[in-house]
């Protein structure tokens, strides 16, 4: 691992711009990572720019949107309240949950459906159906059956992030080269050996996947979900600051929001991510 | 294990003792409908080929004269249109680990290291964890990948993927070895070494051995008998015996005048279907 590190760096120094002396390779790499990494914010920052220009330019009061500073002002007034955390855990809780269930029902019937061809076939149109139908669209029904409850909120999570999980593990099985089970079968592997040494591995970068886009569309089916149940959560928070029109509190909510799935993103799914598929070179970039 | 090791100490990790299967392969004639094109392949028609146990016969022929699916018949990997394949009397049905197979295009796993693909045989047949080690070990530095077992195969060469593949295939100790193009996509440099080294563990173990290429030096270098197909649909068109032993053959002797006069004698048969 470090061998092969050593040698991209021996290589790439020389072809550098510019060679510092005293500096060694990893210094080097490092700062040019933290550059990199300085492009994340740049799109963020220029929306903010764009927000704060388009308050002055066209005079937009504070009933209509309100400057950065303000919302910051409001989040830390829902924390002083005490009301945020509760909301933030609650919404968070009750995402780990429902995909938490989804990843655990939808990738063995991913699995089971990729095993054979026609499995596949039969069903693509059946999940490409459900995936159309979104979980919003499934509430009302939900709402009927189970009332204004937590179950309604977490079927809909559930039902959301599930048919990507499927969708994506089915088709990850389906684009694994028949060689490799086939190598295992000439050593004598039986269904269970290519289950754990073939299938689950090789679909892992799309399970992966799926995994991430069905907690993506979980993350906002609840946020829309929370808005009509009324049993708090950030989704309620947001609607109900509607009530009182304060802008600064729906913006304050609107970016935790975002903000809390590009945490979820970068500590949980980038990570198995990188143990797995980019240890062994079947990074799909 | 136990009481083959006290024989010799190395051929035996190779080999262990031989049972002496034989492929007998009856007919064989076969049909598949090319899945891109839609177009219906006539591969083989009414092969008859008998290999003796501990054998190796290597088969030549233009590209897609049905050498592959000769193997995949063997191997268990298709079901024939017509015709039967028996190995060691049994007919075949479907793959078994008695039939090892290298693939073409290798097939070892990217998410396991060199070391567990080479295990990957023993672990399927559940050998005690020490003796699979120890086997994997052995392997390891014969095929010199030593220092490389806890790679993933994106970070080897070509060749050295190759080598993984064969070693797999071997550790796993099968009656009879199936060889695909194994070498086809090394240079040529370490080409010549992975056949010296095959012929070296052909030598000191027993497997009977079946090895597809379109190379002729090759087909001559490493077999005991080498049998030439015509262009599709695929037949048996010649067999012939090597005049030099196996455990005699170097690259040198590769130039004596009988070998020489039989390479010649085999790419002229080839030609003469493409």
């Amino acid at each position: 691992m470090s061998g092969a590190r050593k040698v991209a760096s021996a290589t790439a120094a020389p072809a550098g711009p510019v060679s510092l002396p005293g500096l060694s390779g990893a210094w080097r790499r490092r700062g040019r990572a933290i550059g990199l990494g300085l492009l994340y914010p740049l799109p963020f920052l220029l929306i903010l720019l764009a927000w704060v220009l388009a308050k002055d330019l066209f005079g937009l009061s504070d009933d209509v949107l309100v400057t950065p500073a303000a919302v910051i002002t409001s989040a830390g007034e829902l924390v002083d309240f005490g009301t945020l955390p509760g909301d933030v855990s609650l919404s968070l809780k009750r995402l780990a949950i429902g995909s938490l269930l989804a990843a655990a029902i939808g990738v063995p019937i991913g699995l089971a459906l990729g095993f054979s061809r026609y499995g596949a076939m039969m069903f693509d149109p059946f999940l490409r159906f459900f995936q159309a139908v979104s979980g919003i669209a499934i509430l009302p029904l939900l709402l009927v059956w189970f009332g204004f409850s937590e179950a309604t909120l977490q079927l809909v999570i559930l039902y959301t992030a599930l048919v990507p999980i499927i969708f994506s593990t089915m088709t990850g099985v389906r684009t694994i080269p028949p060689i490799y089970s086939q190598a295992i079968e000439t050593m004598g592997g039986n269904r269970l050996r290519l289950v754990r040494d073939v299938y689950v591995p090789g679909a892992l970068a799309s399970i992966v996947v799926g995994v991430r886009l069905g907690i993506g569309y979980g993350w906002r089916a609840l946020i829309a979900g929370e808005m009509l149940i009324g049993a708090g959560g950030l989704g309620f928070m947001i609607f109900d600051a509607r009530r009182f029109h304060v802008i600064g509190q729906i913006l304050a909510g609107m970016i935790l929001i975002g903000v809390l799935y590009l945490i979820i993103d970068r500590l949980i799914l980038k990570p198995l991510e990188d143990v797995t598929v980019r240890r062994w070179g079947l990074q799909r970039v | 294990m136990a009481t083959v090791t006290e024989q010799s100490a190395e051929p035996d990790r190779i080999g262990s003792v031989r049972r002496g299967a034989g492929i007998e392969v009856e007919g064989l004639t076969h049909h598949f409908v090319n899945e891109q094109t839609g177009e219906s392949v006539h591969a083989v028609d009414g092969v008859d080929l008998a290999i003796e146990p501990g054998e190796f016969v290597t088969v030549v022929g233009p590209s897609g004269c049905g050498k592959s699916t000769l193997l995949k018949a063997i191997a268990g990997l298709i079901q024939p249109t017509e015709g039967q394949v028996t190995a060691d009397g049994v007919v075949v049905r479907g793959p078994g680990r008695d039939r090892g197979v290298v693939f073409q295009d290798l097939a070892i796993l990217p998410w396991r290291t060199v070391r567990r693909n080479i295990a990957h045989g023993l672990e399927i047949q559940k050998v005690p964890r020490a003796e699979r080690d120890e086997r994997t070990r052995y392997f390891v530095d014969l095929m010199g990948l030593t220092g490389f077992e806890d790679r993933y195969p994106h970070e080897l060469s070509g060749g050295m993927k190759q080598r993984v593949a064969v070693a797999r295939t071997w550790a796993a100790d099968p009656e009879m070895i199936l060889m695909d193009e194994p070498f086809a996509a090394v240079d040529a440099q370490t080409r010549i070494t992975l056949q010296e080294e095959l012929l070296r563990i052909s030598t000191v173990s027993n497997n009977t051995l079946m090895f597809i290429t379109h190379n002729v030096d090759e087909a001559v270098f490493l077999g005991d008998r080498v049998v030439v197909m015509s262009r599709r649909p695929g037949r048996i068109k010649t067999a012939l015996e090597v005049p030099v032993p196996r455990a005699e053959r170097t690259l040198e002797t590769m130039a004596k005048p009988d070998l020489v006069a039989m390479t010649e004698r085999v790419l002229h048969l080839v030609r003469e279907e493409v």
